[in-house]
């Protein structure tokens, strides 16, 4: 059985200039997320995929279809779903004048759990910056401490909204071996991306949105063999990342 | 009672909360200023009322008359010609002048004394034509060589002085403690939500009646510790007498706080920008800061407005305030007030937690 289980899910809002005619930002979706996969949702801007992942995170109402998380119904019980998964917003903000270490007892609380906030934070690599701001974090720090908090309560689904979006290849490379590590325990992840090499390297399973429709969901391979051009005759010598990171080195800049 | 989650939350907020000193510190410069310019103003005595004498008699009984006004403190005498007090009057610079006939002397009988007033300026004349008819009364005696009947003493029984500022401070801690809760909460949260703060919170399984209760808790651990601090400045630096147990003086400053952090809240969830709270916090604060019996009592309003005055949250919580303060009443006795808190307590906690609906303010 899927961790998570969506059929025909449907978000609608009111038309900007006319309120009384809707257009659906998602249009009957239907997902199946099998339990300890990577599972990356790719589109456009405007697809609706942050509107999908609120709707599952229970931030959205459900406008038609429906939605389980590990056997439970996202609709009619939100905070019993958000006591099993841990959320990654694409913002970040968070009180000021408050250190990371207290940021995290502060979230503990609000899952009525504890925490080793040392444990957690040397698990994002940020133990050094225990007693930091979030506001003096590095983007790349940013996106780790952000997943720290989303972790307090050892969830069972992570969801990450554009993980990846601003930060510098070294940054990014590091939060993926972060992400590879926390699925190797057994944690399912769903994310968003628009970083093409992201869905391929790190994902197991992407879904294509586009219009609030899926329009494709496989693997990786599978869609490059399915949907892929055939390649160019004579093979490219690698892509402007290799050469950016061939120059400035894989270690991490934070 | 709180939970033991709410109480813990409480208590990660408070640390969070205390982080903000500044905020915590500036907000008190305001009440200071105020105690220390209100208590500087009043500190006096009634201002002395401009007397112009106008003595057409010869006699000394006449000259005697003036010279007991001349001397009584409440006045200051000016002896002149009619006509040039009469424009003085008009002028303002007299408050009123008063005509003493050709026929005043000791032999008078029924002798007419004429006061001139300005009766748009002179709110106090019935509190001047008893002490001028005593006067001549006392005038009368002497030269008719009457022993008075009855002598009057007036004893003092209250153990000390009540000047304004000691009326003034409860009603001020209440006004204060509605200001810095509804700025507490309401305009809180709404710079939450605009930073995103509020929607991150809602991704967790916090329900609002926790999140609220838990913050509630916390921001009144703050200001009953700025109460705390105006208070000591009021006994200490100017003076002021609180008679009243300070332990009730508390419970009211608490279920007060709890009250107006309550409907900061709503506040909060109903105004959707920084300057919105603002406006809609100055429709709610406004007029209960001349309608709740902070700077003069309720009484002392048109018989109209009193039944809506009375009502209002900060008139239940400063007048418990100001009778436990100025005298030294027991919560027993205070009950009427104490059911109206209860009454608004309820009112508050019940609107801030239907208003404060995740969906709505998170988003």
């Amino acid at each position: 059985m899927p961790i998570i289980d969506v059929k025909d899910l449907a978000k609608k809002y009111p038309l900007p200039d006319n309120k009384s005619e809707f257009f659906y930002a998602v249009d009957g979706i239907s997902l199946s997320i099998e339990a300890g996969e990577i599972f990356g949702i790719l589109g456009p801007n405007g697809a609706g995929k942050t509107t999908t992942l609120e709707m599952l995170e229970g931030l959205n109402d459900i406008d038609g279809g429906s939605a389980f998380i590990d056997g439970i119904d996202v609709a009619a019980d939100p905070y019993k779903v958000k006591e099993i998964i841990g959320v990654q917003l694409q913002a970040n903000e968070y009180f000021d004048n408050v250190s990371l270490v207290e940021l995290l007892t502060l979230f503990a609380a609000l899952y009525s759990c504890e925490v080793d906030a040392k444990e957690l934070l040397a698990k994002v690599n940020l133990l050094d910056k225990a007693q930091a701001k979030p506001a003096n974090l590095s983007g790349g720090q940013q996106q780790r401490f952000s997943i720290a908090c989303a972790l307090v309560n050892s969830p069972k689904v992570l969801f990450l909204d554009e993980p990846t979006t601003g930060l510098d290849p070294q940054a990014k490379h590091n939060l993926w071996d972060l992400v590879r590590e926390l699925n190797s325990a057994g944690m399912t992840i769903v994310l968003t991306t628009h970083n093409m090499e992201e869905a391929e390297s790190l994902c197991q399973r992407i879904a294509i949105m586009d219009h609030g429709k899926l329009v494709a969901e496989d693997t990786p391979q599978n869609l490059i063999l399915k949907h892929a051009p055939e390649p160019p005759k004579a093979p490219l010598h690698g892509n402007i990342e290799d050469v950016f990171l061939a120059l400035t080195g894989h270690g991490l800049r934070d | 009672m709180p939970t033991r989650l709410q109480l813990h939350l409480a208590k990660v907020f408070l640390k969070i909360f205390l982080r903000d000193r500044q905020s915590i510190f500036f907000s008190l410069f305001f009440p200071i200023i105020f105690m220390t310019v209100f208590g500087f103003v009043n500190s006096g005595e009634v201002d002395p009322i401009e007397l112009g004498i106008v003595n057409n008699s010869p006699s000394t009984v006449a000259t005697d008359f003036a010279q007991m006004l001349i001397d009584n403190p409440l006045f200051t005498v000016t002896m002149g010609e009619e006509t040039r007090l009469r424009t003085e009057l008009v002028e303002g610079d007299q408050t009123m002048v008063l005509i003493l006939p050709e026929s005043f002397d000791a032999q008078s009988n029924g002798a007419e004394l004429q006061l001139l007033v300005d009766a748009a300026q002179v709110q106090q004349l019935g509190l001047i034509m008893p002490l001028l008819e005593q006067t001549l009364i006392s005038i009368e005696r002497e030269f008719r060589n009457i022993e008075p009947m009855f002598t009057l003493t007036v004893e003092d029984v209250q153990a000390r002085s009540q000047r304004y500022l000691d009326f003034l401070l409860p009603g001020l801690m209440a006004f204060t403690l509605m200001q810095l809760s509804i700025a507490g909460s309401g305009f809180n949260i709404v710079e939450y939500r605009r930073k995103g703060v509020l929607k991150r919170l809602f991704v967790t399984p916090i329900r609002p009646r926790d999140f609220i209760t838990s913050i509630v808790l916390a921001r009144m651990a703050i200001v009953l510790i700025q109460l705390t601090v105006l208070i000591a400045f009021a006994v200490l630096a100017l003076d002021v007498n609180i008679v009243g147990n300070f332990a009730s003086f508390y419970f009211i400053v608490m279920l007060g706080t709890f009250i107006f952090l309550c409907l900061g809240f709503c506040l909060g969830s109903i105004a959707k920008t920084q300057q919105a709270v603002m406006a809609v916090g100055n429709i709610v604060i406004f007029p209960q800061i001349f309608l709740s019996g902070v700077f003069y009592p309720i009484e002392s309003m048109p018989e109209l407005i009193q039944p809506i005055a009375k009502i209002l949250p900060l008139s239940f919580v400063s007048t418990a305030m100001r009778e436990i303060a100025n005298n030294g009443a027991s919560l027993i006795a205070i009950m009427p007030s104490l059911i109206g808190i209860a009454v608004w307590f309820i009112i508050g906690f019940i609107l801030a937690t239907r208003l404060f609906v995740w969906k709505e303010v998170a988003n």
